[in-house]
């Protein structure tokens, strides 16, 4: 393997497993909005467009780039259990509306927190 | 979740994402268009398996650890292979190359589309006679 490939395992690997983490520490707060999942879609965001603008702005190499954003953010986001969670919980019954919440508020602020990660990158930028 | 579930999620964890990398570049040389298709075809793809595979194993979305199919296929390889960020920033992206409408319409066609894979994962596996 090539050290691109072994810094997107390593990074995968390692950002798969904080999500578990996450979901172990709050997984039992958890039904049909699935607080532990959102929680590292939210973290993951908003580290991925930290760490992307960063980049942009030549204050991470390629390297580190690779490892935290398609490695170590790829792996401790997903949207396989978002979608399938949700489409889940919208056809069990009674749960339409919170699940239909997660949806919404998952998109919103996933959006809102990756902006707000690239707008504190670009504090960085240099003078 | 013991020791082995740990390695078994950061290997399959580990893998997806390699296969996320690799695809997702072969797709953007493909396809390299204002509008990701390379993020859109890997999540819409996993969002299909993911429930094609609980369903047909009985497995629920939130049982996430204690096999090799759960830990190792489902949680990690699906889960690393999937992407929510890379999906929020592409439309971030998309937003500032190209306005907002395209950018509302790629998160439409990333979730809605997301929502019918997984009922389409979960239909498939029913017709072959499985699942509640």
């Amino acid at each position: 393997m090539t050290t691109a490939s072994v810094l997107v395992f390593v990074g995968g690997g390692a950002g798969a497993v904080v999500r578990e983490l996450l979901v172990l520490a709050l997984g039992r707060y958890s039904a049909a909005f699935p607080v532990d999942i959102f929680a590292a879609n939210m973290l993951a965001s908003f580290l991925l467009g930290l760490v992307f603008g960063l980049h942009q702005v030549r204050r991470t190499s390629d390297n580190v780039a690779l490892l935290i954003s398609t490695g170590f953010c790829g792996g401790m986001s997903t949207f396989s259990t978002f979608a399938f969670g949700a489409y889940s919980e919208m056809a069990s019954p009674g749960e339409f509306g919170l699940s239909l919440l997660y949806v919404i508020a998952s998109l919103v602020m996933g959006y809102g927190v990756t902006l707000l990660g690239l707008q504190t990158a670009a504090q960085f930028r240099r003078a | 979740m013991d020791a082995n579930d740990f390695l078994l999620i950061g290997v399959g964890g580990g893998l997806g994402s390699l296969l996320r990398w690799q695809l997702g570049r072969v797709i953007d040389r493909l396809l390299g268009t204002a509008f990701k298709f390379s993020t859109l075809t890997i999540n819409l793809s996993g969002a299909l398996v993911i429930a094609y595979l609980s369903t047909l194993l009985a497995i629920g979305w939130e049982h996430r650890y204690g096999t090799v199919v759960t830990s190792l296929l489902l949680t990690g390889l699906l889960g690393g292979y999937t992407t929510f960020s890379t999906m929020q920033l592409d439309a971030v992206q998309t937003s500032r190359a190209n306005g907002h409408a395209l950018a509302v319409v790629y998160l439409v066609c990333s979730v809605g589309g997301g929502l019918l894979a997984a009922a389409a994962g979960v239909a498939l596996a029913r017709s072959q006679g499985v699942g509640p």
